[in-house]
């Protein structure tokens, strides 16, 4: 096995652009005679606007545009992956804080800067909700206008969706014991360290955008659509992100800036600071409601699931979040009857948008930590009674859906191994051991296609966005293993709609399984190529040529790729090329639209020490176990699961909003919203990979990335109850919570 | 960022007048780590900003002087953490000029500028209260040590003149042996911003003072001369009450974001036991 | 003697190289850095001296150059990440490659910087030393342990 095929781990490509500081993102492109652009967004939630007076605005030297809602075809085009509701800018009303409700462009950011403080709103704060509790009351404002669903009975209420899943009968259930208890799960940002880029300019008839998005073909038919331009005049370009984690997914100000770009005949630029990126994107907060029903023996008799998610004022891809997220909240385990209600609930708040997990973590909270009140509530073992209940491969524990697709106990066993499950522990420490599922792609397509070049190198171009999870790097060593190029001769080209074929996305942990399958593929097809070319050199029969991993075996010899490449293609030259096309239909009777591809399955223990006087939880030891199938570049899956662990220790112990009564976020930006430093790691963190190959991806690879994620706070919090005795139900867990549960903790 | 003009005298003669002349218009830069912060959110809007750091009385320094260590103003964090007279005399100032931000901040930050910024939980306030330094100001009027027990008023505002300016913070050497530590409550364990600090210095005469901050408007001195603190085997309910008076003057604001006021009083008693213990035990190994 | 705001005239020498501009005085180090010197290394992202991705080295020792004033590090010596490497990587970035330090990149040229300097200063660098030296450098792809494997091999390397 070479250094740089499959399960090995060469250098990440890309990887030397990134330590010389010669890597471009998307703010760090320059084109001539870009004008800078500002956003003017207003002091409060939700309000009328009453008036805007750019007058002062456009007399700042250098302001070559102030626009508004006013400014924009009427009615304004409205936009949303799931809904078309949110309008290019605000039109008549703010919904949340932040919203913006006019840009600027001039030619120097200090102009624009200057400008947008010069842009007078008059506005009306009107009445709003921020919390599930003012957002379903049913005297409640609506966030959304009931027209854009005129035929939802639920149009007069601020729930989006209800989303219902169940089999069994969980009202006719009897178990020993019932417990049930309430949890929440706060609102969170992805806190990217690139915060969300725009550049738009005029190209020819049609316009070229720049963008850190996640969709690249998503943005270009949104783009197309708004604009009213064919999709072969929309050009986006998506240089890799610097980090997504699904807050880049969607199209947010695209829209304003190519209008922008288009009134102006000039190319136009808008940066958003870190406080704009967290008025731009969050994941849904949640309150879930869960009885679990257990016998004496550890059996689940069922679980019974309400979940409400709090989402903000446009949808974006929000409710499809909960759905898919709360779709296997009752666990990978083998439970008879299971009722889960999922509701989208709109708010005044920053929309909510995909985020690693996708909806997964909140509903993991809440029933791994009542799985183990269950278990103490009968006397059992929180380890025993999941290993009882996990389904077994091809177990089909959603019914009428993807069968459990690993071994996953191998996963809880190997995890229970490493933290020491049945060792003796220090006084004040605890244990805990959770485990976390989530739905890989439910449909999906990936179009890619590979060149050999005369002299045996390789260009794949691939549509997926490589934000840090390394696609790059894995679509390399596929061409690699199956052409023989070196890795350095393997060119990865991305992020440009012009050039690189369809592809639907990056997201659900796809990008192995189905880009890698289409590269895959796009390969395979070279290779078949190869043969023919071969067997014509050599007057074979194609039957009898077999091309595998870079060498073309003849029956009586083998001969290297380049060695057939170059006689094959001759005094002219030239390339050959393949293509792939991965493709899941949707499946419309599915209540996801598709059965997933996978299921991206990992086991989380935690062991933690707390600080009873101050509430500080220091973690001791942390592992994680993911069921990955394969591990195409093994340091890069080990980095995306340290990586989603310590993403997931955030929300666990540190991460929130805090908003303010009028709806303002009052800790915008990175003073007063903290996230884990490298000072705040557990003291060790052990990652593992569970290889099996029985994935539905390139060399039995399946999905990952997520899982390590799903289920860190279930685990904390298990073990900070195991500690300290006191189950605490609302996270994150900061010093301040969990010192103020042991205080009110009942006494004996 | 709004623009304003940008001075850098050489002498502080210069300084004091151009504080003179434009008053409340003016901002003194060193560190930048707050000024900076300030002028681009708005906050701070001046017309005239001076960098001091090029005027000679204010070179970074620490020295020994007429019986005390003098830090000059543009001393930043870092090369006061890493003093050897600094963590011999005073290691509670050493390890609160440690946990200013991070290096990159620690690398600019001045101990005159945290002073002055006057921030209720300035990391270094408390150390510089228990071992009652001063504050050097020069104005038009001349020279003034200014204690800094009274230096603070409340959040941005200290006692200074209009026209003066802080060149130095004179710490008594010590005439007797001390054990002191700093200690806070952050809400991670990367840097943070302090929602309680807190020093606690023992003497050899059995005096315990303990200065703590981010409990009020302004960091508090609270001093303990019965010697019970003091006293290893004093017991429990007679330090807790002791402590009870020591803490009365704490009144933590309900508005603030990084903890509840609560929490902020118990962790004053948690911090100042803790402190206690570490104080009593290098007052022994002095 | 106030100066104009309009053109601050400042010397600076940036990565060996020596650099007279003007300067709007209100710029940033960082601003200038970016949009006047094309040097796009250092990023931007908090803007208040917490996440680090401004860092650079000025005058021997690491500072978030988003709250430097340009007009400030007149006569400064600057490092960036440009000025790490020469035609071949230094033994710190080959680590970071190595020891797998870099996902999405963003941070990584703030690390790096910081990871020099702390090795110029304490080349013998205990794991506590480097995530306190490093703690400054914020990484949201959670490459913590990477990095300070990066710079712990770095260590060892200089040391044989």
């Amino acid at each position: 096995m070479s250094a740089t095929s499959i399960g090995a781990s060469p250098n990440r490509v890309g990887g030397i652009d990134r330590v010389t500081g010669r890597n471009e993102y998307t703010a760090d492109i320059r084109l001539p005679g870009v004008l800078e652009a500002r956003l003017v967004a207003l002091d409060c939630a939700r309000a009328r606007i009453i008036s805007i007076d750019a007058s002062e605005a456009r007399r700042v030297p250098g302001v070559r545009l102030v626009m508004t809602a006013a400014d924009l075809p009427q009615p304004v085009p409205r936009f949303g992956p799931q809904f078309e509701d949110r309008p290019v800018i605000a039109v008549g009303e703010t919904k949340y804080h932040g919203e913006p409700v006019a840009i600027v462009a001039a030619e120097t950011k200090d102009a624009a800067e200057a400008a947008a403080g010069l842009v007078h709103v008059e506005y009306e704060e009107l009445p709003a909700v921020f919390t599930l509790a003012a957002a379903l009351d049913p005297a409640a404002p609506l966030v959304q206008e009931p027209a854009l669903r005129p035929t939802d009975r639920l149009a007069s209420t601020n729930v989006l969706r209800e989303h219902r899943i169940g089999w069994g009968d969980v009202d006719a259930a009897t178990a020993d014991v019932v417990v049930e208890n309430t949890y929440t799960f706060p609102m969170v940002t992805h806190f990217a360290i690139e915060p969300h880029a725009f550049m738009a300019a005029p190209d020819g008839d049609g316009i070229a955008v720049w963008s850190t998005i996640q969709h690249p073909n998503w943005l270009q038919k949104v783009l197309a659509k708004v604009l009213g331009l064919p999709l072969s005049k929309v050009r986006v370009f998506a240089p890799d992100p610097g980090g997504g984690f699904g807050g880049k997914q969607h199209a947010k100000l695209e829209p304003l800036v190519a209008f922008a770009a288009l009134r102006t005949g000039r190319p136009v630029r808008l940066v958003l600071s870190l406080e704009e990126s967290f008025q731009a994107a969050r994941r849904a907060s949640c309150e879930v409601r869960v009885r679990t029903g257990v016998n004496r023996d550890g059996a689940l008799v069922f679980e019974d699931i309400a979940a409400d998610y709090l989402i903000g004022a446009y949808a974006d891809i929000a409710d499809r979040v909960v759905g898919k997220g709360s779709y296997p909240a009752a666990g990978p385990y083998n439970v008879p009857a299971v009722r889960i209600l999922a509701r989208s609930v709109l708010s005044h708040t920053v929309p909510s948008t995909a985020f690693r997990g996708f909806g997964n973590p909140q509903v993991n909270w809440a029933v791994e930590s009542n799985l183990d009140e269950a278990a103490r509530a009968i006397g059992m073992d929180r380890l025993a009674i999941r290993l009882r209940n996990l389904a077994g491969k091809g177990d089909a524990f959603i019914p009428f859906d993807t069968p459990a697709d690993g071994d996953w106990r191998q996963a809880v066993e190997r995890a229970a191994e490493l933290i020491g499950w049945d060792t003796p522990i220090p006084p004040g420490h605890g244990r805990g051991l959770a485990v976390g599922i989530k739905s890989g792609p439910t449909t999906g397509l990936s179009y890619s296609t590979v060149r050999l070049l005369g002299d045996g190198s390789v260009i794949v171009l691939a549509g997926t966005s490589d934000m840090g999870q390394g696609a790059r790097t894995v679509f390399a060593q596929i061409a690699t293993q199956e052409l023989g190029a070196p890795l350095d001769w393997v060119t990865v080209v991305m992020g440009d709609t012009a050039i690189v074929p369809y592809d639907q996305q990056t997201s659900a942990s796809r990008s192995t399984v189905l880009m890698g399958n289409s590269v895959l593929q796009a390969c395979r097809s070279i290779q078949a190529q190869l043969a023919a070319m071969a067997a014509r050199l050599h007057g074979l029969d194609e039957a009898h040529v077999i091309v595998d991993r870079g060498v073309v075996h003849l029956p009586d010899r083998d001969l290297s790729v380049l060695d057939v490449l170059t006689r094959g293609l001759g005094r002219l030259g030239g390339e050959l090329t393949g293509n792939g096309e991965v493709r899941k239909e949707a499946d419309p009777s599915h209540p996801l639209s598709g059965a997933p591809a996978f299921f991206e399955f990992n086991c989380t223990a935690v062991e933690a020490e707390v600080d009873e006087e101050t509430g500080d939880i220091v973690i001791v030891k942390h592992v994680t176990v993911s069921d990955v199938g394969k591990a195409l570049n093994p340091l890069q899956v080990t980095m995306q699961d340290e990586g989603a662990a310590i993403q997931g220790l955030g929300h666990t112990l540190m991460e929130h909003y805090i908003y303010d009564e009028k709806g303002r976020i009052r800790n915008l930006g990175a003073i007063d919203y903290r996230i884990p430093t490298s000072m705040d790691l557990p003291l060790e963190l052990l990652s593992e990979a569970v290889e099996n190959e029985d994935g539905p991806g390139p060399y039995g690879s399946k999905g990952m990335s997520e899982g390590a994620l799903l289920c860190v706070a279930s685990a904390v919090g298990a073990a900070v109850r195991d500690a300290t005795g006191v189950a605490i139900r609302d996270l994150p867990l900061t010093p301040e919570r969990v010192w103020r549960a042991l205080r009110d903790r009942p006494t004996p | 960022m709004h623009t304003f003009a940008y001075a850098r005298p050489t002498l502080l003669a210069e300084a004091v007048a151009l504080l003179e002349a434009h008053g409340p218009d003016a901002r003194l830069l060193a560190g930048g780590t707050d000024l900076v912060i300030r002028l681009r959110d708005g906050t701070a809007r001046p017309g005239v900003v001076i960098d001091i750091k090029r005027i000679a009385e204010m070179r970074p320094s620490i020295r020994e002087e007429a019986g005390c260590l003098v830090i000059g103003a543009g001393t930043v964090m870092t090369d006061i953490a890493a003093d050897e007279r600094v963590r011999r005399s005073y290691p509670a100032l050493a390890e609160a000029a440690a946990v200013v931000g991070s290096v990159q901040i620690r690398n600019r930050a001045t101990l005159a500028g945290n002073v002055c910024n006057a921030s209720p939980a300035a990391d270094t306030a408390p150390a510089l209260l228990v071992h009652a330094a001063r504050v050097v100001a020069v104005g038009p009027a001349g020279t003034r040590r200014i204690p800094i027990d009274g230096f603070f008023v409340r959040s941005g505002v200290t006692t200074l003149a209009r026209a003066e300016i802080v060149t130095a913070i004179e710490l008594p050497l010590p005439d007797r042996a001390m054990g002191a530590v700093h200690v806070r409550r952050t809400r991670r364990r990367g840097h943070d911003l302090a929602s309680v600090t807190l020093c606690c210095g023992v003497d050899a005469t059995g005096v315990t003072r303990i200065a703590y901050g981010s409990v009020g408007p302004r960091p508090v001195l609270a001093v303990d001369e019965s010697g019970v603190l003091a006293d290893p085997t004093a017991p429990g309910a007679a330090k807790e009450a002791i402590f009870e008076r020591l803490f009365a003057d704490a009144s933590p604001s309900p508005r603030s974001m990084r903890a509840s006021p609560d929490y902020r009083l118990a962790m004053l008693r948690v911090l100042g036991a803790r402190a206690l213990r570490i104080a009593i035990d290098r007052l022994a190994r002095a | 003697m106030s100066e104009s705001a309009a053109a601050f005239p400042i010397e600076l020498t940036v990565n060996g190289h020596r650099r007279a501009i003007e300067v709007a005085v209100h710029h940033t180090l960082l601003d200038v850095l970016r949009d006047d010197l094309g040097l796009t290394g250092a990023k931007e992202c908090c803007l208040v001296g917490e996440c680090g991705a401004c860092t650079v080295i000025l005058d021997g020792r690491t500072v978030d150059s988003c709250l430097v004033l340009a007009a400030e590090a007149d006569g400064s010596e600057i490092t960036t990440v440009e000025g790490l490497a020469d035609e071949r990587l230094a033994p710190l970035q080959q680590a970071f490659l190595d020891k797998g330090a870099v996902q999405c990149g963003f941070c990584i040229p703030g690390q790096l910087l910081s990871a020099h300097a702390l090795l110029a200063d304490n080349p013998h660098p205990s794991l506590p030393e480097i995530q306190e030296g490093l703690a400054g450098n914020l990484c949201r792809c959670g490459c913590y342990r990477q990095i300070t494997d990066a710079v712990l091999a770095t260590a060892e390397r200089a040391e044989r």
